[in-house]
Formats: structure tokens, C-alpha cells, sequence
């Protein structure tokens, strides 16, 4: 039996890259479960809802972390989620899935610690394994 | 033979030195302003043209001298040379040597003469010219001088600055009443710069506009510094005015430029982010699609896939056509503006979107009365008012009926449009910056596209007009548009 992540979490407002994305995880048995949040409140919400009420055993490992997104974009979530990431107990990966091939952007987004690493769309399926493999974690 | 004397007296008021020849002996006679003018004591040289050539001249006049004097005495061949000499302390001095025939006034006499005259010392001809010199870049450049005399409490002006005021060559220029001078709105700037030049001595080079004595206004720039006596007191100011009219219609054209190629500019960098973003979305699912239809072995699952190619360039479609209508907005402007009446626009919107304001149980209620028509491009009154009406249903609040509100009317010369709806409002403190951009959304509706206040806005800038809201929570949008 596989050693498989239990949750992961994609933000992200391309519904079409999200159906595709789940389809690859299902057939590579990446992860157990997966989270989906179409823009950064939704998932800021769930996330500020964890640390009141809920069980910390519904924090994802891994995030998937699009940057341009409606209501919340990707850089207002990182910058409100970095005010509340000290009170998770469990270590989170996250990474940028983003289709901007800004350099500015780029390196924005890995000048934040909390970013482990920045990949451009359309995502390759061997990065996805490496991202769900438990090494990288 | 000359009278001496006479003859003395005459070169003495012509300031010129000169030599005689002796076509026998060959040795000239020097004169004694000669002498006098390059400050050497009378006959202090041999005066031989050897000794001239070798000692006094400069060397780069040598060789035409030499010839010139030559052929003068021994072929009658008359000239005129401009040469340096070496004076007492060393220094080269120019003078202007003729012979006889080439001098302007008549010298009756049988001997050959060669005269020097001191180029620095023509005042007459040099003032002449220096006022031609000095006519000529007035008037070229359009710059007039004028001085102010605090002594003798009066003001002067040269012809060029008449000429640009447009007063009469006798008209006095007033001190008391110089704000008249200027444009009404630049008068405090003019008073101040003189004041505080006439007091404090500082010197002033500012852009201003001139009114004229026949009520023109042109733009100068305006340069004055004050004028000290031998005790370092201020007496005076004088200054230039130069006409920069022309450079200024060029600058003011210019910053209009400017200012297209800034909202250009932005429309650019909008579509560069619907092609780097909102494309590449596309294409990349696309690309992670066929990764995943490679990896998958089973027939029924890969044809399953292939549906969603349809899905992903439909979506593709709609978003070049998007581009293809932000791209059309500066091709359309060129169109010609007619008159149109707002009533007519809303009873077509009215027609097309029924079913729209049905659901939304939208009522409408519009106020022509204020402005009752506009000049403007029917398609584009048409496109916004369609576009407000359709978001303020799009953003209802659930728990009341659509009631929008249309108002045009007059203020202060400005065309308006308004447009009011109850909806749900949009939080300006979090989204005011973004709201006409491209591709943004503040709502949670599934149908919120976010391009229309996008293309609203940019149909409204490119006929030089804006686009305003104010907008609460829970309350309300009104929009406002300006029409240019």
C-alpha cells in the first residue's frame, strides 16, 4: 500500500483545470481527499473556521494556490493566511499553480517563505507526483 | 606732397595710422598714430617692410601682407587685409590696412598711402550693426526687451515688444496699471514675481500669459532681473518677454498625447493580461487535458476526455470574443456621432432583455426631462445603458424587487447620465480600485463574467468622457457617466 497524502486543497476559480486536476489525482491515487475553494475567501473562511470550531485533522497537507481569482486573489489569501499560520499545529505545504509567466510574479511569490515553489499552466503530470509524493512533504 | 598737418588732422579724427611708400627708396614712413595706436614710441623701428614682416606681423598674415604690399607698390594693385600686430605688451591687435581707393572717404593724393584702422574702435559701424544683429533676433525670435526705471518711475519698451502687445509705438507703458499686461488669471503671478524682484533682487524666468491691447492673449516667457546702481541699491528691472506661443500649443498638444497614450496604454496592458491569463488558462488545460487522455489506458474514459476539449475551446471562443470587443472599441470610435434620444435607447434595451427584467421582476423607471438626447454613438448609449440595467438585475438583493432608476440632466454645462438600482451594492473600501477592471467580480453569482463595466468604461474614455459610482452595502449602486 501506497504511503498516499490524506488531504489536499486546490484554490482556484477554473473550474476546467479543477474537474482535470481532480481526474489526475484520482487515476494516480495521489491523495485521499481533496478540498476545492474557488477563490481565496472561501478558503480563508474554511481556514479561520478550523482554528475556531473544528478538528485540526481537516487541515490539508498540501495547498495548490492559483494567483488571479475573483473576490480574493491569491496574493490577498497568502497574506492573510500568513497572520494566522502559526496556530496550525500540523506543517503545511504550499505551492503557486498559476498560468502567469510574469516575472515579477514569480519571483514575488518565492520571496514569501511559506511558498515552496512556483509552477507555471499547465502543470506537468510527473510535477503533480512529485508535489503529492511524501519526500517533498 | 601732402599738407602734412592737414592731412594729420584728418587721419587723427578717422583714428587710423598709416604708412607712406617711397617708390624710390622703398622705405615707407610710418605714422605717428601708427605708433600711437599699437603703443610703441615714434620711430622706434626702421621703418622698412622687412623689419614689419619679421618683428610686428602675425605670423598667419604674413605671406598675404607681403604680396598685397607688393603688388600695391609695384603694380598699383589696391587692397584690403584685415592683419594682427604686435603691440607693446605683446598682445596682437587687428586692424583693417587699406590703400588708398578702398577707404570710404576720398584722400586726394598723389603718394601711396596704406592705412591701418583699428578694428575695435569703429564705434559708429559696429553700433549699427550690432542694432541690425540685434532687430533682426528680436524679431526672429520674437523677444522683446523692456526695462523698468524706479528712478524715473516710467517703463520702456523696444519696437519688438510693442509689436507683440500690440499697442502703438506712443503708447507709454504704465507701471501703475502693468497687471493689464497680463491674463487676468496670471496677474497675482506677475505681481509677485516683480515685487519680489524689485525688493529682494531675485531674478524671475517663469511661462506666463500676455494679454494685448487688443484683447489677445499669448503664452511668453517672461525674464527679468533687477538692475544695481554703483551703491548696490536696485533701480531698475529689465527683462525679455519671448513669445512661446507655438512651443506652448505644441507642449499642451503634447500632454494631450500623453494622455491618449496613457488610456491606450492601459487598454494594452488589459489586453495583455486577458491574452497572458485568461488565453493561457485555456491553452493549458488543454495541454494538461491531452497529458491525462496519454495517461489513461481505457477507451470509454479517453472519449469521455475528448467531451471536455469542446468545453475548454468554447471558453475559448467566448474569451477571444471578448478581445475582440475590447479591440474593436478604438476602431469603433472613429464612427460619427449623431444625435440620440434616450427614450428610444431604452425602448429597444426594454425589447431585447424582456425575459431579463421579468425575472429579476425589474421595474425601470426613467427621467428624460433634464436632457432629453446626446450626441454620441447609438451602439455605445446603447451597450452602457444595457449594461447597468443588466448587472443591477445580475446583482439584485434576494429580498426585494429590481426598481432601477435612469436620470439624465444638465450641470454646469456637462452632459449626465445616471443610473440607480436597490441591489445588493458593492463594497468600494475592498473593491473600489478594481472595479472596471478586466475580468473582475465581486459577487458570488455564478454569471458574474466581470468584462462589462470593463468594455462600459472603456466606450465611455475613448469618447473623452467618465465613469463614477457610489454604491453601499445592502443598499444600492448609482452610477454616474459624464459625456464628453
Amino acid at each position: 500500500m501506497k504511503n498516499m497524502i490524506d488531504l489536499a486543497c486546490i484554490i482556484d476559480d477554473d473550474t476546467t483545470y479543477i474537474s482535470l486536476v481532480k481526474r489526475i489525482i484520482e487515476t494516480k491515487e495521489l491523495c485521499n481527499n481533496l478540498l476545492v475553494f474557488s477563490n481565496g475567501k472561501e478558503a480563508f473562511d474554511y481556514f479561520s473556521a478550523i482554528l475556531k470550531n473544528l478538528s485540526q485533522d481537516h487541515m490539508p497537507e498540501i495547498i495548490l494556490l492559483d494567483l488571479n481569482m475573483p473576490i480574493m486573489d491569491g496574493w490577498e489569501f497568502l497574506e492573510n493566511f500568513l497572520t494566522i499560520q502559526h496556530k496550525f499545529q500540523t506543517p503545511i505545504t504550499l505551492y503557486v499553480v498559476s498560468s502567469s509567466i510574469n516575472p515579477s510574479d514569480v519571483e514575488k511569490a518565492k520571496e514569501i517563505t511559506l511558498v515552496s515553489n512556483y509552477f507555471v499552466k499547465p502543470v506537468k503530470i510527473n510535477e503533480l507526483e512529485a508535489i503529492f509524493s511524501p519526500q517533498t512533504v | 606732397m601732402l599738407q602734412n598737418e592737414l592731412f594729420d588732422n584728418v587721419m587723427q579724427d578717422f583714428n587710423a595710422g598709416y604708412w607712406k611708400l617711397n617708390e624710390v627708396s622703398g622705405i615707407e614712413m610710418w605714422s605717428s598714430v601708427f605708433y600711437e595706436k599699437l603703443g610703441y614710441e615714434i620711430g622706434s623701428f626702421p621703418e622698412t617692410l622687412n623689419y614689419f614682416l619679421e618683428t610686428l606681423i602675425h605670423e598667419a598674415d604674413k605671406k598675404l601682407f607681403r604680396n598685397n604690399f607688393l603688388m600695391y607698390q609695384r603694380k598699383d594693385i589696391n587692397f584690403e587685409q584685415h592683419i594682427r600686430i604686435l603691440n607693446s605688451i605683446g598682445d596682437y591687435q587687428s586692424f583693417r590696412c587699406n590703400t588708398n581707393d578702398q577707404l570710404p572717404i576720398n584722400i586726394q593724393s598723389s603718394t601711396k598711402l596704406l592705412f591701418f584702422m583699428s578694428l575695435a574702435v569703429e564705434p559708429e559701424r559696429t553700433l549699427v550693426k550690432s542694432y541690425f544683429y540685434y532687430q533682426e533676433t528680436a524679431e526672429m525670435t520674437e523677444t522683446g526687451s523692456w526695462y523698468v526705471d524706479f528712478k524715473k518711475k516710467k517703463s520702456f519698451w523696444d519696437f519688438q515688444t510693442y509689436k507683440m502687445m500690440e499697442y502703438p509705438e506712443d503708447h507709454e507703458p504704465s507701471i501703475k496699471d502693468s497687471a493689464n499686461y497680463y491674463a487676468k488669471e496670471c496677474r497675482q503671478q506677475a505681481a509677485t514675481l516683480f515685487f519680489n524682484c524689485a525688493v529682494a533682487g531675485v531674478p524671475f524666468s517663469t511661462e506666463i500669459k500676455m494679454l494685448t491691447a487688443k484683447g489677445n492673449i499669448f503664452w511668453a516667457r517672461a525674464i527679468g532681473k533687477p538692475v544695481y546702481n554703483d551703491l548696490g541699491n536696485i533701480v531698475g528691472i529689465r527683462g525679455v518677454f519671448q513669445s512661446i506661443e507655438e512651443l506652448k500649443k505644441k507642449e499642451l498638444g503634447l500632454e494631450k498625447s500623453i494622455d491618449i497614450i496613457e488610456s491606450q496604454n492601459k487598454r494594452l496592458f488589459n489586453f495583455a493580461h486577458i491574452v497572458s491569463h485568461n488565453l493561457r488558462s485555456h491553452t493549458s488545460n488543454l495541454s494538461l487535458l491531452v497529458q491525462l487522455i496519454e495517461n489513461i489506458a481505457d477507451p470509454q474514459e479517453k472519449a469521455e476526455l475528448i467531451d471536455d476539449i469542446k468545453k475548454i475551446s468554447e471558453s475559448l471562443n467566448t474569451t477571444i470574443e471578448h478581445l475582440n470587443e475590447v479591440a474593436t472599441i478604438q476602431t469603433n470610435k472613429k464612427q460619427k456621432r449623431v444625435l440620440v434620444y434616450f427614450k428610444d435607447t431604452l425602448r429597444v434595451i426594454r425589447g431585447s432583455i424582456s425575459h431579463i427584467l421579468k425575472s429579476g421582476n425589474a421595474t425601470v423607471e426613467a427621467d428624460f426631462s433634464g436632457l432629453e438626447s446626446v450626441n454620441y454613438i447609438p451602439a455605445y448609449l446603447e451597450s452602457i445603458m444595457l449594461n447597468l440595467i443588466t448587472n443591477a438585475v445580475k446583482y439584485k438583493d434576494p429580498s426585494r424587487d429590481v426598481v432601477i432608476k435612469i436620470k439624465t440632466y444638465i450641470n454646469e454645462g456637462k452632459k449626465y447620465m445616471e443610473v440607480a438600482d436597490n441591489g445588493s451594492g458593492i463594497d468600494l473600501e475592498l473593491f473600489g480600485d478594481k472595479i472596471f477592471g478586466m475580468y473582475k467580480t465581486f459577487h458570488y453569482n455564478e454569471d458574474a463574467v466581470g468584462i462589462g463595466l470593463f468594455i462600459t468604461k472603456n466606450q465611455i474614455e475613448s469618447l473623452n468622457g467618465t465613469i463614477s459610482l457610489t454604491s453601499e452595502v445592502g443598499l444600492g449602486t448609482t452610477f454616474t457617466i459624464a459625456f464628453g
